[in-house]
């Protein structure tokens, strides 16, 4: 007999076929608007606000309100993930007739949550890399950090990075390897930076080129292409409270800043994000091939170095187009060149989770064959006499 | 109901964990071979007139207008970026002189003092102040205005600065580093100083 309580109304809602096809609806919708979007917002921006957010926010031009008017991909693809699971466990009996659909909606299960892992897990980063040169770290496009350095040892540079993140919610970084605070007066995403005119207000820069410059904050940008100028206004405070300066540090700018203290000499400076590898790859020879007579690209290749002594590893290594390197949970993949050819971009993928969508597919392969195995031995034996 | 939740459990889990992961401070010691700052500029990157230690790039052109002469055991290291020479005194002391020749007066006499005073945590001072750190010398190349600045602290450092005008280029010469140091290469960088001569491919 069914139940018509509270709960079992949930149950039967979040089972039911109709909310499967509402949900796919709802994606395609979002797929379609994301894909326009694109053309203001750039690829990240436009996936991150339809896709991997859980409500579409609209703030009408003027004003500071945000509205939600759209479920986003997170929301939809979470009640998909509950409706299969529920819709599987309320449905599907557990028996091997059945096995073959419990393996294939575990799979479909799985990709759901791999593209979760993957939205909140992944960071992507570039290596620009020249022919004969050695990297060991590469940048994010878009996130930005305050690198602190210690420059005193003349071996070694001691490095803290500070995240934009911390720096936009924190009004004061302190750690136990530096010996002053870190202030930080103000953070801009985006900024226009300019040589300070006469009938400029007084600046609160007191140290470093910055003394020199104003700027103004402008909205980010985020189109494919567009670059921010982030601006970060921080001051180092010893812990008696005396000021070592006041400095504007930028990634627009190229001068390096710093300041000497208590006999070390100290560094500043507002950079791409910073990922440092245990390995380094050197870069022996990128190839742009062409179809003969043409312009046409036939292949992009790099050819790399590959040296880690943690691993034991030192070899070479081809990367090209739809055969990435992995190593040390990151996978290289060949994405731009530049410099007649000399230079090669490689994209930098950390994703915890990029087995998921592979063991996924291989899931649902294995339970179609499964289940129509069982239906075609099915259908023989009713066939034979 | 209890099969649905179990399933749920390590869904929920490993969502809420992956929603947790937070960014925090990251520390590395870098040999200074892999530094950024032998990093070739952005495009778009400003590099900015008053940067005087800048870069670890291709050495500088250097410009006329001024020759020296090194008093017995000091050293000359060519420039790199910015910086035309570099001049270590004998005995291995903590402290190093620099050649920087700028177009122009390179944001004024105020400005410069400030920067300076900010490399070594000072704090800015006025025009009225200035007066009292500068030292007037005379030499074969014209007037020389000398600047003088320790920092506070245990640990102490000490910058001084030599600025002398040739047409429109301004030549800074600085020494610094550790005050004891300082104090016992001064007298030698006033002797490169002093001893300044117009240059003789002029």
């Amino acid at each position: 007999m069914r139940r018509n309580d509270p709960l079992s109304r949930l149950i039967d809602g979040l089972s039911s076929l109709k909310l499967t096809l509402l949900c796919l609806a709802l994606l395609m919708a979002l797929v379609v608007a994301c894909t326009l979007a694109q053309v203001e917002l750039g690829i990240h921006l436009a996936v991150e606000r339809f896709i991997r957010s859980f409500i579409v926010w609209w703030t009408p031009e003027g004003s500071a309100l945000r509205l939600p008017i759209f479920p986003g991909g997170g929301l939809v693809g979470a009640v998909l993930l509950l409706n299969l699971i529920f819709a599987q466990l309320r449905r599907l009996e557990l028996s091997w007739r059945k096995g073959g659909l419990w393996i294939m909606h575990t799979g479909l299960a799985l990709l759901f949550i791999g593209e979760f892992a993957t939205a909140l897990m992944q960071v992507e980063s570039n290596m620009a890399i020249e022919e004969g040169q050695t990297k060991n770290s590469s940048e994010d496009y878009r996130r930005m950090e305050v690198a602190v350095v210690d420059e005193t040892d003349p071996e070694f540079n001691d490095e803290l990075a500070v995240p934009d993140t911390l720096l936009k919610s924190r009004a004061e970084i302190a750690d136990a390897s530096l010996p002053f605070k870190l202030r930080v007066r103000a953070y801009h995403d985006n900024a226009a930076l300019s040589l300070r005119g006469p009938g400029d207000a007084p600046s609160p820069v007191t140290s470093g080129v910055g003394v020199r410059m104003s700027f103004q904050p402008l909205p980010p940008v985020s189109a494919d292409g567009d670059r921010n100028t982030a601006v970060a206004v921080v001051e180092p405070v010893l812990k008696d409270g005396s000021s070592l300066g006041v400095f504007l540090l930028s990634n627009g700018l190229g001068a390096p800043q710093g300041f000497i203290s208590e006999g070390r000499k100290w560094r500043l400076a507002l950079r791409l994000r910073l990922y440092r590898h245990p390995f380094s790859l050197t870069l022996k020879d990128f190839r742009h091939d062409v179809y003969p007579g043409t312009d046409i690209p036939k292949n992009f290749s790099s050819l790399v170095r590959l040296k880690d002594p943690r691993a034991g590893d030192d070899r070479d290594v081809l990367i090209y187009m739809n055969s990435p390197l992995r190593h040390g949970g990151l996978t290289f993949y060949q994405a731009s060149f530049g410099k007649n050819d000399t230079l090669s971009v490689l994209q930098v993928v950390r994703n915890p989770a990029w087995t998921l969508p592979y063991l996924s597919c291989l899931l649902v392969a294995l339970g179609l064959m499964w289940h129509f195995g069982l239906m075609l031995r099915k259908s023989l034996g009713e066939a034979s006499p | 109901m209890k099969n649905i939740s179990a399933a749920l459990l390590p869904i929920f889990a490993v969502l809420l964990t992956s929603a947790c992961r937070e960014e925090g401070i990251t520390r590395a010691r870098v040999p200074k071979t892999e530094t950024e700052a032998a990093r070739p500029a952005a495009p778009g990157e400003v590099t900015m007139p008053g940067a005087m230690d800048a870069g670890s790039e291709a050495p500088s052109e250097r410009p006329r207008g001024l020759s020296w002469t090194l008093p017995s055991g000091w050293k000359e290291v060519p420039g790199t970026g910015m910086r035309l020479a570099t001049f270590l005194p004998p005995g291995g002391l903590k402290t190093e002189g620099t050649v920087v020749a700028l177009h122009g007066d390179s944001g004024g006499e105020l400005a410069n003092v400030n920067r300076w005073r900010g490399q070594i945590g000072l704090p800015p001072t006025d025009e009225a102040q200035i007066a009292s750190s500068r030292t007037p010398l005379t030499t074969k190349v014209g007037p020389v205005a000398v600047y003088d600045f320790t920092s506070t602290g245990t640990a102490r450092t000490r910058l001084i600065v030599a600025v002398v005008k040739t047409g429109d280029t301004t030549w800074f010469f600085k020494l610094m580093g550790d005050a004891a140091a300082t104090e016992s290469a001064r007298g030698g960088f006033l002797a490169i100083i002093k001893r300044l001569s117009p240059d003789a491919a002029q």
